[in-house]
Order: C-alpha cells, then sequence, then structure tokens
C-alpha cells in the first residue's frame, strides 16, 4: 500500500468520522407550539355532520324554511287527525280519558311533591311582598328579553363583516 | 387515551394513525421525532437559522395539514424528508435565480437600460456573513458540505448524517439508485480533497 492510498483511506475515515460526529441542530424555544398553531386537527365524523347540520339550519332563510315545514306538518296531521277522530268519537274519547287521566296523575303528583318539600311555601312566602313580586316580574321581563334578543341573532341576516370574521 | 411516554414505543405509521384520529398529542409525537433531523438538514441545506426555521415550520405545517394524503406504504420519514428538501432546493433556486448574472435585457438598446437591467454575479463561495456563521456551526466539515452542490449536499448528510439507507434517499429524491450512490461517491471526494486541502 502506498503512501498516497493511506492517506486517501485516512482521509476517507476522517470524512466518515466528522460527518457521524456532526450535531443534530435544534429548532429554537416555542417551535412545536408555532407549528401546532397552523395545524388543524381532524375532528370525529360524527361533530363535523352535527357542525354542518347546526351552520345549515341556522341560514335565516334555511330556518324560516325549517320552521315552515315543520308548522305545515303539525298543521296537516291535525287537519288529517280531525276527521279521524270525528269517525272514532268513542275511540277518541277513550284515549283522552287515559292521556288525560295520566296527565292528571302526574300533575297531581307534582303538585303533591312542591307542598310536601316545602317549594309552594317558600314561593308563596317570596311573592308576599310587593317588591318581591316586582322583582319576579323584572326578572321574567329581562329573561324575555333575552330570549328574544337571542333568537334575533341567531335568525338575522349574514353580514359582510360575519362572513370575514369567519374567514380569518 | 395514550400517554406521551406510551407512544415513544409505537412506529411512525401508528402513530400517523393515532393523529389522523384527532389525537394532538400523537402530532406533537412526530414533531418531537423529526423537528431535530428536518431542522438539522434544512439548516445544513440554506446555511441560515432564521430561513431554516421557517422552511422547518412550513414543511411540518404542510405535512401535519396533509396526513390524509399519507399513504403509509411509504415511509414517513421518506415523506417528511422529501418535502423539507423539495423546500431547501426550491429556496436555493430562487436564490440563485435573484443573483444569476445576465448581461442585462436583450431589449436593452443604451449603455444605462444594460447596466439597470444587468444582475450582478455570485459565485457560489460564502460571504462573509455565511462564512462566520459556519465558523459558528463548528467544523471545517461543515465548510465543507456548505461548498457541495445541494443534491450532493442532501445525500451526504440524509446519508452520514441521519443514517438513511440509500433506498430512501432514492425515495426522497426521486432518483434512481444508482444516481444516488454516485453522487455520495462524489461527495465523499470532493470532502476529501476539501479536508486535506486545509491539512496542507
Amino acid at each position: 500500500m502506498t503512501d498516497k492510498q493511506l492517506d486517501t483511506s485516512d482521509l476517507d475515515g476522517l470524512v466518515l468520522r466528522e460527518l457521524s460526529s456532526l450535531p443534530s441542530l435544534a429548532p429554537s424555544r416555542g417551535f412545536q407550539d408555532r407549528v401546532m398553531a397552523r395545524v388543524t386537527l381532524p375532528r370525529p365524523a360524527a361533530v363535523v355532520l352535527m357542525q354542518r347540520a347546526g351552520a345549515w339550519a341556522l341560514q335565516p332563510r334555511r330556518a324560516v324554511a325549517l320552521a315552515t315545514a315543520y308548522a305545515t306538518c303539525v298543521l296537516a296531521t291535525i287537519l288529517l287527525a280531525g276527521p279521524w277522530i270525528a269517525a272514532h268519537a268513542g275511540l277518541a274519547v277513550l284515549g283522552a280519558s287515559w292521556v288525560a287521566g295520566h296527565v292528571g296523575a302526574a300533575a297531581l303528583a307534582i303538585a303533591s311533591w312542591g307542598v310536601r318539600s316545602g317549594v309552594v311555601g317558600a314561593l308563596r312566602t317570596f311573592a308576599g311582598t310587593g317588591l318581591r313580586l316586582w322583582a319576579t316580574v323584572a326578572t321574567a321581563a329581562i329573561a324575555y328579553a333575552a330570549s328574544g334578543y337571542g333568537l334575533h341573532v341567531l335568525l338575522k341576516a349574514p353580514r359582510r363583516s360575519d362572513e370575514l370574521a369567519r374567514t380569518l | 387515551m395514550p400517554s406521551a411516554k406510551d407512544l415513544q414505543s409505537l412506529g411512525d405509521r401508528e402513530i400517523v394513525a393515532l393523529a389522523k384520529a384527532g389525537k394532538e398529542i400523537a402530532y406533537r409525537e412526530l414533531l418531537r421525532r423529526y423537528e431535530r433531523p428536518v431542522f438539522s438538514l434544512v439548516y445544513r441545506m440554506v446555511r441560515d437559522r432564521t430561513l431554516a426555521e421557517d422552511l422547518a415550520q412550513e414543511t411540518f405545517i404542510k405535512v401535519l395539514n396533509a396526513l390524509d394524503s399519507y399513504r403509509p406504504e411509504y415511509k414517513f420519514s421518506s415523506w417528511i424528508f422529501k418535502i423539507a428538501n423539495n423546500a431547501a432546493i426550491d429556496h436555493l433556486r430562487r436564490r440563485e435565480l435573484d443573483t444569476l448574472s445576465l448581461d442585462g435585457s436583450p431589449d436593452a438598446r443604451t449603455a444605462d437600460e444594460v447596466a439597470a437591467t444587468a444582475l450582478q454575479a455570485t459565485d457560489h463561495a460564502e460571504s462573509p456573513l455565511e462564512e462566520l456563521e459556519s465558523r459558528e456551526t463548528g467544523s471545517a466539515i461543515e465548510r465543507a458540505i456548505g461548498r457541495l452542490r445541494p443534491e450532493y449536499r442532501t445525500c451526504i448528510l440524509l446519508r452520514h448524517v441521519e443514517g438513511r439507507s440509500y433506498e430512501e434517499i432514492a425515495d426522497v429524491m426521486d432518483l434512481p439508485l444508482g444516481t444516488v450512490k454516485t453522487y455520495i461517491h462524489r461527495a465523499r471526494l470532493e470532502l476529501r480533497e476539501y479536508l486535506a486541502d486545509l491539512r496542507t
């Protein structure tokens, strides 16, 4: 083996040693968080479906269409049920009395629970003074107003600013 | 729900499957596994820390947002290295175009127009800043790697720094196996010559 060959193999070994000893470099702190902030995690299919259905139904025109369809269904059921009830009056009365009996029993149970547990007494005491009565009326009025505002927000027509906010 | 420690014993494919199911912990495990190799590769390609971090970040964002398109028969490491390498090579090509020497636009008629449309010539030697950076990075071998052609650089880094197989490097670079072997052989030859120059 000549000196030149020895030199070459030495150098080759040196190159390989130097390469394998190169340190593994790390990015700066917070790299993972910066990446994760821009990664969209997949969501379960059921959640995606529910959100899509919700978003679809909350579009004002679709919400009105759904409400109309619902009202039509109820009305159609009543219209169809009317003649049938008229034709089967005995059966209808029997059914109605059965339902009324159960509803009455349930109402009675709730009322007796209210009396036994003291809820009715507490309500009576609370409504006893004029000031408390006004406080109850005011709370109910605020709750109605909040519900109305909520409905307004849900059913309002989308604006350009909403679209922009959604795309950001 | 597996813990971060449980995930460390799993293979890349299993981790990707968990990530596809929406487990954030699996995403973080992939990041933990590959942030250093990807950043090291990109940094040694572009030799600029801030830029390398940007390119590595873009690589991860692209990969993690496209996990649905990942095919399990392909190695995950090959996929991520391929995207990182492409990002680095694209950047180097753009930088080369920006500084490529031209004798001015062919439509230029006056000397002023020629001067205005001509671009400055640059050679492949390191700028003083790059030289300083490579000295900070440490060794002569870092400087020698910086002088290699980008394709040779990728091959030698993946083979001898990251310990990847020739077949995987061929996958990463979309090159025939023989070409990869030739590139690595030539790169080692150039590194040897450079180190020999330093010794004399």
